[in-house]
């Protein structure tokens, strides 16, 4: 484990979560050698370690939809691919307007949905009361439901991924801190870690909530904000919610694991801060939104509450590619949803960096679209 | 002491002879009922140790995961062991006790023992999540509302009911300041008076939130919130000028075969069974400890108990039973019914690491702020708990997920020594206790293994409210606490 670091890399990948190291796992199936992995925290200590897990195809524009269309058809190949069960579920994912407005809102990104050939519905009632017989149904307006959704649990998929990692020779060290990046003339060339210099073909910066800093050690800016948003789970039962579950009207999404926790999260106004504990708000307004959507949840035991960070994009879309300021120099930043999209991120920009080629999925998502093509303009994702 | 039972409660369909008020565990034992729980993967039967709170969980009047050590005992309760299928009384998934431990290493939930995609998946997971749900969701008429919660402005916060927590309260409000004192158990220093300790009675200016458990330091110690056991009962929320964690220290299990065994009690739960409800642990009775043992042996004959065995925890080499304990081996075998331990204690960091561990990944490396002191025996420190290089395989670390030495060394031995991803991989601590006892015994087992100090090693994010609070509690604290905008 303590073997000293390398000298020189094809690829360093700055960040062991689950994007650095699908982009990893993508980059050694496409037969990429020498990738080097480092990451300051430990093995999901991040972001993917700490999100909701869940997983969807169907969004309100093309270019989410077109992204998280591939990311779940990806997620159906992984288990295979890692040689590891990651227990992707495709239990089905329900979005749940409480208001009219909502409720149309879920119509239109349907027909955006379903033009690009996602599985998605607007449930009936007697579909509701069949697929979520605990829940408050006068509390729902309407249920769009995508049956192709679901979850996969960060620990195994991330487990699957750091074997898949270490039996094909790519080399992942956490609690190792990127101290410098180095350029010669305009593209990037080492990573240093204190006074160790790692000559680098490509970097690829995957470093949550730490990318805008990871950038300024290369001279360049990277739009977007640090966030902080928190989760929490309660005490096991049997199952009550079989579907993955996001209510854009409260801003809140949960579902039940596989080991009867129901997890999941909500967002309260608060100042941004870049700490990882979590505070009563969060808590008490999750709590309230599962007594009045799922009274049987109102006894239910509150087993741990946790924050986690990450760095969101201004439009809350993710920042893809090569930066325009640095050659070799490349980022997937900007998540919200970045563990659902992996797959698809570390799939298009494994082939982006081996390849040179950009995948028409890719290109909306540019780190200069401010400048050219203008955010993406996305109103059905559960963030504010 | 000798009061006759005079109501009956229903344990799995049966009537049960208890006395009104005294918790449901001790009526329980007293009945001669020993297994409560069973443990999520293996089955293994789980009692009333004071240690493990899983081992007392159970579904109380359609309400799931009830602590029966914190439930009284009122004429007509329905109580009801749980993780059972398809009823108590015929169980068949008693047969995971066949199962050898090896069989469900990172199991469950972990997908080692499932199909990897398709229909195939989805039916494995629907059974393996009825399994480790362990319990059914309550039942659907309960129809619980929002609990509305309190607020409450101290000068001082004390933490903990026990001689040091009351005479620093007294002092509080003696030297014109006002003080709170919130205690989980329903009485005070209940273990103190037990074990014939004088206690200096509570100023009546001290506000007393007894049976209450304080979970939570909010925003660096500037909020912390606390929930009645009582379902029916609210939250609080304080905001202290200043905090007194006393705590206490509490005996942590042996590491030895055999420890979650229905008979292995701590110092607490022993001495509160005999002293609080007078049912005795056992007919032959073993105390072991790291100094505490002469004492409590004697305070325990003095109470009416037999206690055949005296000796050191850390000469424990085995406990031995298989539906309770029967004997343990020490210096030599013992035949005994209970094993009593009264340390090594240790101090339960989770309040003051919520207070003082920030930064991206909260390591415990700062100081506890000004306002917030330690008290009493929590402010001597924990004991270090011996643990050999080879434990047996089977000795159970966190009962709660099942996880074993045998499991731990499985990644140890491979090179895996960071304790959050020993945690990650094998789900230790992430069940009812969240992560105390169970990751002192992880980091003593690890430390063992690896021939280092358990300081040595990073501590897994100690994460409030571990399940002190429901759903409805909590709910009743959105109009108390505002966002920090």
């Amino acid at each position: 484990m303590n073997a000293p670091l390398p000298k020189r890399a094809s690829v360093v990948i700055i960040g062991g979560g689950v994007q650095g190291l699908s982009c990893a796992f993508n980059l050694a199936e496409l037969g990429q050698r020498n990738i080097l992995v480092l990451d300051v925290g430990y093995w999901q200590g991040g972001a993917s370690g700490r999100n909701g897990t869940l997983i969807r195809p169907g969004f309100a524009s093309v270019a989410w939809t077109e992204l998280f269309k591939l990311t779940v058809a990806e997620w159906g190949t992984w288990s295979k691919r890692l040689g590891e069960n990651i227990m992707f579920t495709q239990r089905g994912y329900s979005v749940v307007a409480e208001k009219e407005k909502s409720a149309a809102m879920l119509e239109e990104g349907l027909r955006v949905q379903r033009s690009l050939g996602v599985n998605s519905r607007m449930l009936t009632r007697a579909e509701i009361n069949d697929l979520l017989p605990a829940i408050n149904k006068s509390r729902v307006h309407a249920v769009q439901h995508q049956p192709d959704g679901g979850v996969a649990p960060h620990h195994a998929v991330m487990k699957g991924l750091l074997a898949f990692c270490k039996r094909n020779g790519v080399d992942v060290r956490y609690r190792t801190k990127v101290t410098g990046l180095e350029r010669t003339g305009d593209r990037i060339s080492a990573v240093m870690v204190g006074d160790h210099r790692i000559d680098a073909d490509c970097v690829l910066a995957c470093a949550g909530p730490n990318n805008p800093d990871i950038a300024a050690l290369a001279g360049v800016e990277l739009n977007g904000f640090g966030m902080r948003i928190e989760a929490m789970a309660l005490e096991p039962t049997r199952p009550l919610i079989k579907p993955a579950i996001a209510l854009i009207d409260s801003l809140a999404y949960f579902h039940q694991t596989s080991r009867g926790e129901i997890m999941g999260g909500t967002e309260v106004p608060e100042r941004p801060r870049m700490s990882l504990k979590a505070d009563v708000p969060v808590m008490a307004s999750m709590a309230k939104i599962y007594l009045e959507m799922f009274p049987q949840l109102g006894e239910v035991r509150i087993l741990r509450h946790w924050a986690g960070q990450l760095h969101a994009s201004s439009d809350f879309a993710p920042l893809m590619g090569e930066h325009p300021e640095l050659q070799d120099f490349w980022f997937s930043a900007g998540w919200s949803y970045g563990f659902a999209g992996a797959p698809a991120a570390g799939k298009l920009l494994a082939q982006a960096i081996k390849t040179g080629q950009i995948d028409h999925r890719l290109k909306p998502f540019a780190l200069n679209r401010f400048e050219t093509t203008g955010p993406i303009i996305e109103a059905g994702i559960v963030m504010a | 002491m000798t009061q006759a039972p005079d109501i009956t409660i229903r344990w799995n369909g049966r009537d049960i002879p208890a006395r009104d008020g005294e918790s449901v565990a001790a009526a329980l034992w007293r009945a001669g009922i020993t297994t409560i729980a069973r443990s999520r993967k293996l089955h293994r039967r789980l009692g009333y140790s004071g240690a493990y709170l899983t081992g007392v969980l159970a579904r109380v009047d359609g309400r799931p995961n009830v602590r029966l050590d914190l439930t009284p005992a009122r004429a007509g309760l329905e109580v009801e062991m749980q993780n059972t299928w398809p009823s108590p009384r015929f169980d068949l998934l008693k047969l995971a006790q066949l199962l050898p431990a090896k069989a469900v290493y990172g199991g469950f939930e972990h997908g080692a023992m499932m199909p990897a995609s398709g229909l195939g998946y989805r039916v494995a997971e629907r059974i393996m999540a009825n399994l480790a749900g362990v319990a059914r969701p309550a039942d659907a008429d309960l129809n619980p509302q929002e609990i509305p919660g309190r607020g409450a402005e101290v000068d001082c916060l004390v933490v903990g009911g026990g001689p040091a927590g009351i005479a620093e309260a007294n002092a509080r409000v003696q030297g014109g300041q006002s003080a709170a004192l919130v205690t989980r158990g329903n009485e005070l220093a209940r273990f103190a008076r037990s074990m014939g300790v004088a206690v200096p009675a509570l100023d009546p200016r001290v506000q007393l939130f007894a049976g209450t458990e304080l979970f939570g330091c909010y925003r660096g110690g500037a909020i912390m919130v606390g929930a009645p056991h009582d379902h029916r009962a609210g939250a609080v929320a304080f905001w202290p000028k200043s905090a007194v964690l006393a705590t206490g220290r509490r005996s942590m299990p042996p590491l030895v075969k055999g420890n979650q065994l229905p008979g292995v009690l701590d110092a607490h739960a022993a001495l509160e069974l005999v002293d609080t409800h007078g049912v005795l642990p056992g007919a032959r009775i073993a105390v072991i400890g790291t100094g505490a043992e002469t004492a409590l042996a004697a305070r325990l004959k003095a109470l009416g108990a037999n206690v055949v065995y005296t000796g050191k925890a850390a000469h424990l080499k085995e406990i031995r039973g298989r539906k309770r304990v029967i004997g343990i081996l020490a210096e030599q075998n013992i035949a005994c019914d209970a094993l009593v331990h009264a340390g090594p204690w240790r101090t339960d960091p989770s309040l003051a690491f919520q207070v003082s561990a920030e930064g991206h990944y909260q390591v415990l490396a700062e100081p506890l702020p000004q306002t917030v002191t330690l008290a009493g025996i929590a402010a001597e420190g924990s004991e270090p708990i011996p643990a050999a290089k080879h434990l047996h395989h089977d000795t159970l670390i966190c009962p709660c997920m099942d996880v074993t030495a045998g499991e731990l060394y499985c990644h140890v031995d491979a090179g895996e020594t960071d304790p959050e991803v020993l945690k990650r991989l094998t789900s230790c601590g992430m069940g009812t206790c969240q992560g105390f006892p169970c990751w002192e015994s992880m980091l003593a087992v690890l430390a063992a293994r690896v021939d280092g100090l358990p300081d040595e090693f990073a501590r897994p994010t100690h994460r409030p409210p571990r399940r002190a609070i429901t759903v409805a509690q909590a709910a009743g604290l959105v109009a108390i606490v505002e966002p920090d905008t």
